[in-house]
């Protein structure tokens, strides 16, 4: 019965769900934002470090050092996780093309352009004699002209996770726009007598000019603030990500995901990590303008408060089947899963022990991500422990990664080994019940040999 | 023989090429074992594989992913639950028999 039912859901359910995932330009979005994590993750870093005088004395030589270098030390950042978009459109245009079989450094060239096209440049001009002579008078004035750059500037606002969506939209806009005239044959054909080297430099003159024509028509000429207009729109969403209802969500389809061997991360993650790059990055930003941080619930949460030891909080598992199994396969599980799971790996237990399909397993391996979730939640909202507002590498282990993601924060460290202690009480009635049938099955096996 | 088997990220992959490797070398076999992300694949397995292998929990790029393969002439297969595993070597050892018959 159950294996029927099972079967029925994975057929007609979960995999048909997790093949959407696959549409071309969700793949492409989630490939681009993934091509620039290692970006988020290292630049992260820097202002972990940057802030690490927060949670030092002050009185300390480094402390200090790092107090008067920290605008400085914080350059790379603002080169990096702050600008995140630009970096994601290209590989959003690069991955997209690809996928339609058209040239994906075109493509990405493309996207960038197109992206570019709804950042207006400022042009400031040089103080007048006005400005000049009272600026002689007020060293407040002159020292403040010292530091406005003249010419033309790119304002950085947009450039970063506040600009995802436009980015993702005038992406797919550029590719569409290439795809189309590379497919219908609207481009300027030269005569055959023409080299075919020199003919293709025109052909791909075509899609350049619409987009080039189309956007800036759109954001420069007639002046539409299309930055405002879909911030407004995703507004909601933004904020309806940050709520525990939408939380308990993604958690529960992540779990329900991988309860059939299907990696849930990866599909909910496709669809929400643009949202949660939006709600890390306002924290981000705020944190490093000593504002008030308020996002709850961008992915390091779930990272290391909800999937401690990966997928299902399967720490307090792998810790089980270390140092508690009877049985002679739960002891050799143990052995080789253990070391994995610390550094947030599961797939060995997952597929191993197995948690998938196995309804023993299955029971705690959605409580107990639901319970950590909900748990760190209110921890945060009430304070308990700092807002999440750094990337830190998935694999490190949980309480190293919750203390440099929530900025230096030693109560978070101590959040997460409680919720690892927690993760051990829930899977534990349902770890003992599976190994004695492990260890029953094992005799039985005996008996008869 | 070389076998591509990819995974999410190439991390979870890395423990069962692990396993692979040492299946194959306790039957005397000359197996080398490579783990790749799904970006990588479609260039990753351009280079000499015998066979590429998916890990289970991303099935459902299966497609996407054989059909790179196929377009560069190398068999894919899609790993079974079981052999996904750090005790699965010999159940992985099997499944590529299965495709590509006896290994030299």
């Amino acid at each position: 019965m159950f294996d029927k039912i099972t079967k029925f859901m994975d057929e007609k359910l979960s995999t048909p769900m997790a093949k959407l995932a696959e549409q071309r330009h969700l793949r492409a979005i989630r490939d681009g934002i993934i091509a620039t994590l290692p970006l988020i993750i290292v630049s992260s870093m820097f202002m972990v470090i940057a802030f690490l005088p927060n949670s030092m004395p002050a009185d300390w030589g480094i402390t200090q050092f790092l107090m008067a270098n920290q605008t400085k030390i914080l350059l790379p950042y603002r080169v990096s996780m702050y600008i995140m978009t630009l970096y994601a459109v290209f590989g959003i245009g690069y991955s997209l093309a690809c996928s339609y079989d058209l040239d994906g450094l075109s493509g990405g060239i493309l996207a960038e352009l197109a992206f570019l096209l709804t950042i207006i440049p400022a042009s400031i001009p040089a103080p007048g004699a006005a400005v000049t002579a009272l600026a002689a008078e007020s060293a407040d004035l002159a020292n403040y002209l010292a530091q406005v750059p003249s010419g033309f500037v790119l304002p950085m606002g947009n450039l970063g996770s506040a600009g995802m969506f436009i980015g993702i939209i005038v992406s797919f806009f550029a590719v569409e726009v290439f795809r189309w005239t590379q497919k219908s044959g609207f481009k300027i054909s030269m005569p055959p007598q023409v080299p075919s080297s020199v003919a293709r430099s025109f052909e791909s003159l075509t899609p350049t000019a619409i987009v080039l024509i189309v956007v800036a028509a759109i954001t420069m000429f007639i002046g539409i603030d299309v930055h405002g207009i879909v911030s407004k729109i995703v507004a909601p969403l933004v904020s309806a990500t940050d709520s525990l209802p939408s939380v308990l969500l993604i958690i529960f389809l992540a779990q329900f995901f991988w309860s059939f061997g299907i990696h849930g991360w990866s599909i909910v993650g496709s669809l929400a990590r643009p949202l949660w790059l939006v709600l890390l990055e306002e924290n981000t930003t705020n944190y490093v303008a000593s504002a008030a941080v308020t996002n709850i619930a961008a992915e390091p949460l779930y990272q290391w408060f909800v999937m401690i030891g990966g997928s299902g909080a399967t720490i307090g598992l792998a810790i089980l089947f270390a140092v508690r199994a009877k049985s002679a396969y739960g002891k050799a599980l143990g052995k080789t899963a253990i070391i994995p799971a610390i550094f947030n790996i599961n797939e060995p237990m997952i597929f191993g022990a197995p948690i998938v399909l196995n309804p023993m397993l299955i029971i705690p391996f959605i409580i107990a991500p639901l319970l950590n979730g909900t748990i760190a939640w209110f921890a945060t909202s009430m304070g308990l422990v700092n807002h999440v507002v750094a990337s830190s590498p998935w694999t490190l282990p949980g309480p190293i990664g919750a203390f440099l993601a929530c900025g230096n924060d030693w109560r978070a460290a101590v959040l997460s080994i409680l919720l690892i202690l927690l993760s051990i009480a829930i899977y534990y009635p349902f770890f003992k019940m599976y190994d004695n049938q492990l260890l029953e099955d094992e005799q039985n096996a005996d008996n008869a040999a | 023989m070389k076998v591509l088997l990819v995974c999410s990220q190439g991390m979870s992959s890395a423990i069962a090429a692990k396993a692979l490797q040492e299946a194959a070398a306790k039957q005397g076999l000359d197996v080398t074992v490579t783990e790749c992300s799904t970006q990588a694949f479609a260039e990753e397995i351009k280079n000499g594989y015998a066979i590429g292998m998916v890990a289970p929990q991303i099935r459902h790029r299966f497609d996407t992913l054989k059909a790179q393969a196929d377009a560069a002439g190398i068999p894919c297969v899609l790993i079974q639950p079981q052999g996904y595993t750090p005790l699965g070597g010999p159940k992985l050892l099997a499944q590529i028999k299965e495709v590509l018959g006896e290994i030299k």
